[in-house]
C-alpha cells in the first residue's frame, strides 16, 4: 500500500534532483514540494532541514568572521539547495567579509527572484555600490518599475524607512542566539540544560511527536486502520494538549535560564519547532477525518522535528565530555607542586593506557583532581621520607553497559585518618561536592596498597559516545 | 506467529506494538520478576525493553539502592535510586539472562555504539533502534538470530 502511494514520488524526486544538479533557483521549491511520505521525499525534507540549519549557521559564522564558515556552508551545499530567502543574508555576509564578487553574484540571485520591496531596493543599492567597488558598471538584474510619477519628496521617507528596517534587523540579529551558544557561555547552566533537554526529548518527542510516524504515513496513504486512528489521536491529542505540553517544557527552560532568555524568540531552531508543533496541534480535525494532504504536512513537520531532536541529542552529549590522559594528570600534578612548593614530595603519574573521555566538564574535573592531589601532597609532606603521591586510573564495566573511571590518588603518610575526617579537611569541599554532583561522580577513601597508606578514589562515568557525535 | 514480550513501567510500548506490530503476539510485563514469570509460563521469541522505569516503585526495581550509592555515588541514595530507574531496562535484562533466557532483546534508545557493544558483551543478542517506528523495529527483530 505504501509502495503504491509513493509510486509517483520517484519521478518527482528525479526532477527535483536534476534541478539541483543544474543549480536551478527553482530547486529549493521543487524539493519542498516532494511528498514526505515517500522514502525519497522524507530524505529530501530531512536534508533540507539539516542543510537549512547549516546554511543559517554558516551565514552567522561568516558574519562573525569565523574561519569555520566556509566548511559549514560547503557542507550545507553538498546536502540540499539553499532557501532563496537566504540569498540576501548570505550576500550581505559575503560583503561584510570583503568577498565582493561572491556577494555580487548572490545579490543578483536574490534580485532575480525578488518582488519589488524596500528590501529589494536596498539590495539593488548595495549591489550597485559593490559593482562600483569592483569597477563594473551596475546593470540592475531586474528593471525597476517606471517611477516617473514619483515625487522627489518620497526619497527621504524611503531612506528613513530603510534605515529603520536595517536598525530593527540589526537588533534582531544582535539578540539572536541559541541554546548551544548559551550553554557554551554559561557552564554553570549546563547540567540543568542537559536535564531539561533529556526530559523534552523523552516525554515530548519520543513518546508523542515521533511515535506517530507510522500512523500519519497511513493517513497520507488513505490506509488508516481504526486502531491506528485511535493511537494517533490519543498520542498526539489525548491528555495534555500538545501546545500546553510544549509550553510547559519551554517554561521549565525559562525558569532555569531566566526570563530574558525566551527560546522561541531568540533561538531559530526553537522558533521553527514551535511553528511545526502549532501546525501539528491544529491538524487534529483534518487527521481525524483522514485528510491525506494534512497528513503529508504533518509528516514534513515531523521530519523537521526529528532533525531538531537529533540536534538536541548532540547538544546534550557535547555538554559533558572531557579527556583524561597523561597530559591532563601531569599538568595538574605540576600545578599542585608549583602551588605548594613541596619539592620533597614525589608525584608519580601513571596515565591510563589510552585516553579516557568522561562525562564531566573540564573545569569541574580539574577542580576535583587538583583538590584531591593537593590534600595528598600535604599529607605526604607531613609523613616520613620518602614522601610520595601516586596517581593512576582504571576503568570498570557496569551491568548497565556503562563504564566507570576510577582515578586513584594514593599518599605515603602512614597516619590512619578516618575517611570522613579526611574528606572534611579537604579544602573547598563544598565546591568539590558540587562539581562531583554535576557530573554524577563521587569520592571515597580506601586503604592504600604497594607502600601507600591510603587512597582517595574519584569515580566518574565514562563518555561512551564519539566526540564527533557531540559536535 | 512470533511472540513479543514487552517490559516497561507504563503501557506505551505495548500499546504501540499491539497497533503497529500486528503480526506479533504481544504480552507485557512491568518488572523483572513479572518478565521472568511470563517467560517461564508463556515463553517469547523476543523482548522489547524500555530503558527508563521512572514510574516504577523503588521496591520493584532491580538493584540495591544502598550498595549502588556506596559503590558509585559516595553514599548518595537519591542519585543511586535515579540511576537505577534511568538504567533499569539493562538491569532487568541482566536478571532475565541470569534466569537462563537468551532470547533477543531490543531497546528503543539511541545508545552510543560503544555502550551497545558493552551490552552485547554482557548480554549477547541485544539490539537498539532510535525511535518507535514499526518498520525499523520489525527489521531489528527480524535481524536477530
Amino acid at each position: 500500500m505504501l509502495a503504491a502511494c509513493t509510486a509517483g514520488g520517484d519521478r518527482a524526486w528525479q526532477s527535483a534532483e536534476q534541478l539541483w544538479q543544474r543549480r536551478d533557483p527553482g530547486a529549493f521549491a521543487a524539493w519542498q514540494k516532494l511528498d514526505p511520505s515517500t522514502a525519497n521525499g522524507a530524505r529530501a525534507h530531512a536534508a533540507l532541514t539539516r542543510a537549512d540549519a547549516e546554511y543559517r549557521r554558516g551565514i552567522a559564522l561568516l558574519a562573525d568572521e569565523d574561519p569555520q564558515a566556509r566548511q559549514v556552508l560547503e557542507s550545507a551545499a553538498k546536502r540540499a539547495p539553499l532557501d532563496p530567502e537566504l540569498y540576501l543574508p548570505l550576500a550581505r555576509a559575503y560583503r561584510r567579509r570583503g568577498l565582493d564578487e561572491r556577494a555580487a553574484a548572490m545579490y543578483e540571485k536574490f534580485l532575480a527572484q525578488a518582488s519589488p520591496s524596500p528590501e529589494a531596493e536596498a539590495a539593488r543599492r548595495e549591489l550597485a555600490a559593490l559593482n562600483d567597488a569592483l569597477g563594473m558598471p551596475f546593470e540592475p538584474p531586474r528593471a525597476t518599475p517606471a517611477t516617473a510619477w514619483s515625487p522627489l519628496w518620497l526619497v527621504p521617507l524611503v531612506v528613513v524607512a530603510l534605515a529603520l528596517a536595517g536598525w530593527m534587523a540589526a537588533r534582531r540579529r544582535g539578540r539572536r542566539t541559541s541554546l548551544a551558544k548559551l550553554s557554551a557561555e554559561h557552564p554553570e547552566l549546563q547540567p540543568a540544560i542537559a536535564f531539561l533537554v533529556g526530559c523534552l526529548r523523552h516525554e515530548f518527542f519520543k513518546h508523542r511527536i515521533l511515535a506517530v510516524g507510522d500512523a500519519v504515513r497511513a493517513v497520507a496513504c488513505g490506509d488508516l486502520a481504526e486502531s491506528e486512528r485511535r493511537f494517533l489521536l490519543m498520542r498526539l491529542f489525548g491528555g495534555e494538549a500538545l501546545a500546553v505540553a510544549w509550553a510547559g517544557h519551554l517554561g521549565a527552560f525559562m525558569r532555569v535560564l531566566g526570563p530574558r532568555f525566551d527560546l522561541v524568540r531568540l533561538d531559530p531552531d526553537f522558533a521553527d519547532a514551535s511553528r511545526d508543533i502549532a501546525a501539528i496541534a491544529a491538524s487534529e480535525a483534518a487527521l481525524s477525518r483522514g485528510d491525506a494532504d494534512a497528513a503529508r504536512r504533518v509528516l514534513a513537520g515531523q521530519q523537521r522535528l526529528a532533525a531538531f531532536d537529533a540536534t538536541l541529542a548532540r547538544l546534550a552529549l557535547g555538554l559533558q565530555h572531557t579527556i583524561v590522559d597523561g597530559a591532563l594528570l601531569s599538568e595538574l600534578a605540576a600545578d599542585v607542586k608549583r602551588e605548594l612548593g613541596t619539592a620533597a614530595v614525589e608525584i608519580i603519574v601513571t596515565p591510563p593506557v589510552s585516553a579516557i573521555a568522561v562525562e564531566s566538564y573540564r573545569f569541574d574535573l580539574a577542580l576535583v583532581i587538583r583538590n584531591v592531589l593537593r590534600n595528598a601532597v600535604v599529607a605526604a609532606a607531613k609523613g616520613p621520607a620518602p614522601a610520595r603521591v601516586a596517581v593512576d586510573a582504571d576503568v570498570s564495566l557496569e551491568p548497565t553497559g556503562d563504564e566507570v573511571l576510577r582515578l586513584r590518588v594514593r599518599d605515603s603518610n602512614p597516619e590512619s585518618v578516618p575517611p570522613a575526617a579526611e574528606l572534611a579537611e579537604a579544602r573547598g569541599l563544598a565546591l568539590i561536592r558540587a562539581a562531583l554532583q554535576r557530573c554524577d561522580g563521587s569520592l571515597s577513601v580506601e586503604p592504600g596498597a604497594d607502600g601507600f597508606a591510603k587512597c582517595v578514589v574519584i569515580r566518574l562515568f565514562c563518555a561512551l559516545h564519539d566526540a564527533t557525535e557531540a559536535a | 506467529m512470533s511472540r513479543l514480550l514487552v517490559i516497561e513501567d507504563g503501557d506505551e510500548y505495548a500499546e504501540f506494538a499491539r497497533v503497529f506490530l500486528t503480526d506479533l503476539e504481544v504480552t507485557a510485563a512491568h518488572s523483572a520478576a513479572d518478565a521472568i514469570e511470563a517467560l517461564r509460563t508463556h515463553g517469547a521469541d523476543a523482548l522489547l525493553i524500555d530503558l527508563r522505569f521512572d514510574r516504577a516503585p523503588p521496591s520493584a526495581l532491580v538493584g540495591d539502592v544502598e550498595s549502588t550509592a556506596a559503590r558509585l555515588f559516595g553514599g548518595d541514595c537519591e542519585r543511586a535510586r535515579r540511576y537505577l530507574q534511568d538504567e533499569q531496562g539493562t538491569l532487568i535484562l541482566a536478571d532475565v539472562r541470569a534466569a537462563g533466557f537468551a532470547l533477543p532483546a531490543l531497546f528503543v534508545h539511541d545508545f552510543p555504539p560503544r555502550r551497545l557493544a558493552n551490552l552485547r558483551r554482557l548480554y549477547g543478542d541485544v539490539t537498539a533502534v532510535p525511535s518507535l517506528d514499526a518498520a525499523t523495529i520489525r527489521r531489528a527483530l527480524g535481524g536477530s538470530p
